[in-house]
């Protein structure tokens, strides 16, 4: 049960990571990056590769890849699109993540990459007649702290209160002195941290690297934004973690039946988004603009 | 004035905007089919991915909202006639069908009627899951709509009580020749033109170019989408049953991702909102995809042989994607219908 309850919570972590993510983006932006997923892809690939480091520094090493990445993906691509219609830039991003994933492909073939890393995650805790697994327990508390860093960075510093702003209206935001590239781009930066922190619970948890690593989680994470409202940020999250909670618990209760988890979930996403369509936190309005 | 008496309603009508592509359609399938078997078959593939971006046209290109769920009635088209065409005795003895429901064993048609009742059976899962869909807006519907698609996949990958799950149907019959799909893509596109100068067509692009002051016109959003959904669906179970004939087999998979990412690639790429477009982007797109394989395999294209790595092509075809929506983000048509060059048009109209 404390195990049920436990993967429930780090899976719904890890998705409200990678929701806010995609938020982060978004928000300043309307640009839903489908791309996001080669970010997690490269983030696991790069813990993969540098697997004989210790996993610390190899750790480092993919944060930096990863954001590298976002920020060039913006600098190539995004930023020239900006101010095109969103459903232009989603497609343009659905492009971009295709063609990463063949590159990723003619890099390290189509076969899984593995590696053990740190295998002590897998390892059990006994802890008062019940044992949990350390890689849960970890990443549990793990997406908390990250999550809690994260309410405080978009709360108390300067950058998370122009991202803010930026999320809510763009325009007015920069008439009011926010600098609109530096902040689309540390909000890329921020994007590729978390998805290079995602990539790792991820690649713990299964540590075969595929081209395709990243795209059922940011698939579900879109969904996540979606149903929390696309326009605020502590909406994406909560949208990303009600996904993940639904999803652990419908494999846990489905049984054999678990392999129709994804269509129940997306089920229920229907009834939200036709009861709220505009997603569990969105103020109404807010649809007609974007 | 010809146009203006012969068809009621159709104020924009114009012989060249879509005989010209009808004979570019025809004369090109016509020309490279009988060249070579691989080529027959190229074409016939490519018929199937242009009449599912025309379906993608009909609605995504009209109405400006996303759907990458139209490869879900693509599937249900595919099932419908697979199952309906696959002969008894694969259905009682193979392995992937040993569950499969009875009435689904003894379902038996012939391939028009098979073709007709997957254009149906695309046209009813549109029209009830539209119901729905249509409610939504903007990215909602965009990411409501993989959804759809994320259900559908997952529902026949896993049930082999209603199909193969995830193996192939083996069995299916195939086009005897290039004829029956031709016509149909022919037909098809006579069809989309006519619905994009239709009444409920020009409604559909109103609503795209201004919700709110479309909506203060008295248009029925949630309706006008739904029928055109409706339609969009039609064609693209068709798409779906088109494909399983040609390939002889249906596999869920092939309708997935790759699928939805390929044919909606030919939609932007020759340009969302025109018919022109829908053509132009998939003949463009298949073509390039067509000359990089043949270039994967070492085979000379027109005398030319590059010797490209396994894996180009879908780089290309990807990068293509990318390059067109920086460059040209209507599309290479910009929107347009077929428009003769401009010293050809002046002969004319003397």
């Amino acid at each position: 049960m404390i195990q049920t309850i436990l993967n429930a919570l780090s899976l719904g972590g890890t998705y409200a990571l990678a929701s806010l993510g995609l938020g982060l983006v978004f928000g300043v932006m309307r640009l839903v990056n489908f791309a996001y997923s080669e970010l997690i892809t490269i983030a696991a690939y790069t813990l993969v590769m540098t697997n004989q480091l210790p996993i610390m520094v190899s750790f480092l090493f993919s944060v930096v890849v990863t954001s590298l990445a976002a920020v060039l993906m913006e600098l190539l691509i995004y930023r020239r699109l900006r101010g095109a219609a969103p459903a232009i830039m989603l497609v343009a991003s659905f492009g971009l993540s295709k063609l990463l994933q063949q590159v990723y492909e003619l890099c390290f073939g189509a076969l899984p990459r593995s590696a053990s890393i740190a295998p002590w995650m897998s390892g059990e805790l006994k802890f008062a007649g019940v044992s949990i697994t350390n890689a849960s327990l970890i990443t549990a508390i793990l997406t908390i702290v990250l999550l809690l860093a994260m309410r405080y960075l978009l709360n108390k510093t300067s950058f998370g209160i122009q991202l803010k702003a930026a999320s809510a209206d763009f325009r007015t935001a920069r008439l009011l002195g926010v600098r609109a590239n530096h902040l689309i781009s540390l909000a890329f930066v921020m994007s590729g941290v978390l998805a290079a922190f995602v990539g790792a619970i991820l690649v713990v948890g299964n540590p075969q690297v595929e081209p395709m690593f990243g795209m059922n989680m940011t698939i579900l994470a879109l969904v996540g934004i979606v149903i929390g409202g696309i326009s605020s940020l502590p909406g994406s999250a909560l949208g990303g973690f009600i996904v993940g909670v639904i999803l652990s618990l419908l494999n846990t209760w489905l049984g054999n039946g678990r392999v129709y988890s994804y269509s129940w979930l997306f089920a229920a996403v229907f009834i939200i988004l036709l009861v709220r369509p505009g997603g569990l936190l969105s103020k109404g309005q807010e649809m007609e603009r974007v | 004035m010809f146009a203006k008496s012969w068809v009621k309603g159709l104020t924009r009508f114009s012989f060249t905007e879509i005989f010209i592509p009808l004979i570019i359609v025809a004369g090109s399938s016509l020309w490279l089919s009988g060249r070579s078997t691989s080529l027959l078959l190229f074409i016939k593939f490519t018929l199937c991915y242009l009449m599912m971006v025309l379906s993608l046209q009909v609605f995504v290109g009209n109405s400006g909202v996303l759907s990458f769920g139209h490869g879900s009635f693509a599937m249900v088209g595919a099932f419908v006639s697979g199952l309906a065409t696959a002969p008894l005795v694969i259905k009682q003895h193979a392995m992937s069908l040993s569950n499969l429901w009875q009435p689904l064993v003894d379902f038996k048609l012939n391939l028009g009627m098979s073709l007709l009742a997957s254009a149906i059976a695309g046209g009813v899962f549109a029209a009830l899951t539209g119901g729905f869909l249509m409610r939504l807006n903007g990215l909602a519907a965009g990411i409501a709509t993989f959804a759809l698609l994320g259900i559908t996949y997952n529902i026949l990958f896993n049930n082999n009580h209603i199909g193969p799950s995830n193996q192939a149907l083996p069995g299916v019959s195939q086009f005897s020749s290039l004829t029956l799909p031709l016509v149909l893509v022919l037909l098809a596109m006579v069809l989309v033109y006519f619905y994009n100068l239709s009444r409920l067509g020009r409604t559909l692009r109103a609503t795209r170019e201004d919700n709110m002051a479309s909506r203060g016109l008295g248009i029925n959003i949630v309706r006008v989408r739904w029928m055109s959904f409706m339609f969009s669906g039609l064609l693209a179970g068709l798409a779906g049953a088109m494909y399983a004939h040609v390939g002889g087999a249906v596999q869920v998979q092939d309708y997935y991702l790759g699928f939805t990412f390929f044919t909606l690639a030919m939609l932007i790429v020759g340009g969302s909102a025109s018919l022109w477009g829908a053509v132009l982007g998939t003949i463009v797109v298949s073509g390039v995809s067509q000359i990089l394989l043949m270039w994967e395999q070492s085979t000379p294209v027109l005398g030319v042989t590059i010797h490209l790595p396994i894996g180009t092509r879908a780089i290309v075809i990807a990068g293509m994607l990318v390059v067109i929506l920086l460059w040209r983000p209507n599309g290479i048509s910009n929107g347009n219908e077929f428009k003769l060059p401009n010293f050809l048009s002046k002969i004319k109209v003397s």
